[in-house]
């Protein structure tokens, strides 16, 4: 199945961001929120980054003008009539998941396909509200959406393979490297980046060894590109909290968070967005 | 830090980031190759749990294994996938075979 035109359900960062890349790839995208300032904000966020790409010299204006052309800002489920794959990248929640997951089922035409941006929540569930459980899977694209290569591709139980082949070819028709995986709390990357932070943070309980000293240690040892204590800043550590639960209470001990990151939670210390994490912004 | 903290706190994190990418595999939730695309790709790992383990090779990843498990408990007990390969000789680059096939070059 060939997507001639997608649209992205939900303009907070990552929906602009992935309708970004989409336009970037010469594929027209209708992006939706219900919030008319949320479309403001993603049309200008979406100039910027074509802006600084024609800064850059990446880029003329007109191409930069061309690929703003590819994408229309709606607040109108009937502009969804004639696309062939919608993306929702809505809230976390499953109750906001379900309820654009029913109306994308009444507006799309009947074999479009629906995937979910949710990195936490389960592809069968939401499926499970619309009648075309074959026709949902799961595309988790990552943060920043418009830089990072992957998307995992998950398959929901009815999820056919014929909606997984047409999603794989997608993504790397807008320039993504899609991964196949099958439904699990967290997925692949997660439930990986989860099971390292969680040891490093017992290490630190058990040494008290700073933060710096850690992260400089793991990137000196050429383990990763980013030390784990600052990657969790930078993510957002209500967010890092929220996955570290899930894990825990999906897979247990070894993902269990430790004291001083539920002291920094209660504190309200979310990293860098609030200017306190493990490192101090201010 | 000492250099005996440091050495523990790199062991630790790399065993625990080849231990969840051995159960994800194990468990069947994604192939082997693509669980070292998905850590390059989308966390910016220089390699893959996978290819780190073949890398390192398996006798000398069980060995570090059996150190964790026997200081911190079974969090860090060898997956059945890595005792196998180690008892069949497959130790990774150096053998030719481990997680992954190797071609040697030259």
């Amino acid at each position: 199945m060939y997507i001639k035109k997608a649209a992205v359900v939900g303009a907070g960062t990552m929906g602009a961001d992935i309708a970004y890349v989409i336009a970037s790839a010469g594929v027209p995208v209708v992006l939706r929120d219900v919030d008319a300032a949320q479309l403001d904000r993603a049309r200008q966020h979406v100039s910027d980054l074509w802006n600084t790409r024609v800064k850059r010299g990446k880029m003329t204006a007109s191409q930069a003008a061309d690929r703003l052309a590819n994408m229309r800002f709606s607040q109108d489920p009937q502009d969804l009539a004639d696309v062939s794959l919608a993306i929702e990248a809505v809230s976390e929640r499953m109750e906001v998941k379900k309820s654009v997951f029913r109306e994308l089922d009444r507006v799309l035409p009947p074999l479009a396909l629906i995937a979910s941006n949710t990195s936490a929540l389960s592809i069968s569930e939401l499926a499970a509200v619309t009648g075309r459980a074959k026709r949902v899977v799961g595309m988790h694209f990552f943060y920043p959406a418009h830089m990072m290569k992957l998307v995992e591709v998950i398959a929901g139980e009815e999820t056919a393979r014929e909606t997984i082949a047409a999603v794989m070819q997608f993504s790397e028709e807008i320039r993504k490297i899609p991964v196949k995986v099958k439904e699990c709390p967290g997925f692949v990357v997660n439930r990986v980046l989860m099971a390292a932070m969680a040891e490093v943070l017992r290490f630190k309980e058990e040494t008290g060894v700073d933060a710096a000293d850690i992260d400089q240690a793991v990137t000196r040892g050429g383990l990763a590109p980013m030390g784990p204590l600052r990657l969790a800043d930078a993510l957002g550590l209500d967010v890092a909290w929220e996955v570290a639960n899930t894990l825990s209470a999906a897979y247990g001990e070894r993902f269990r968070p430790s004291q001083e990151f539920a002291s920094l939670i209660a504190a309200g210390h979310y990293g860098i967005k609030s200017g306190q994490g493990f490192y101090s912004y201010r | 830090m000492n250099e005996a903290e440091e050495h523990d706190l790199i062991d630790r994190f790399a065993l625990a980031t080849f231990l969840e990418g051995a159960r994800l595999w194990e468990e069947g939730i994604a192939s082997i190759e693509a669980i070292d695309l998905a850590m390059r790709a989308g966390a910016g790992l220089p390699m893959g749990p996978f290819m780190w383990a073949d890398t390192i090779g398996l006798d000398a990843v069980l060995g570090k294994l059996e150190t964790l498990s026997a200081r911190y408990g079974q969090r860090f007990a060898a997956p059945v996938s890595l005792t196998e390969r180690v008892l069949r000789g497959q130790l990774g680059k150096q053998s030719g075979r481990g997680y992954l096939t190797h071609r040697r070059s030259g």
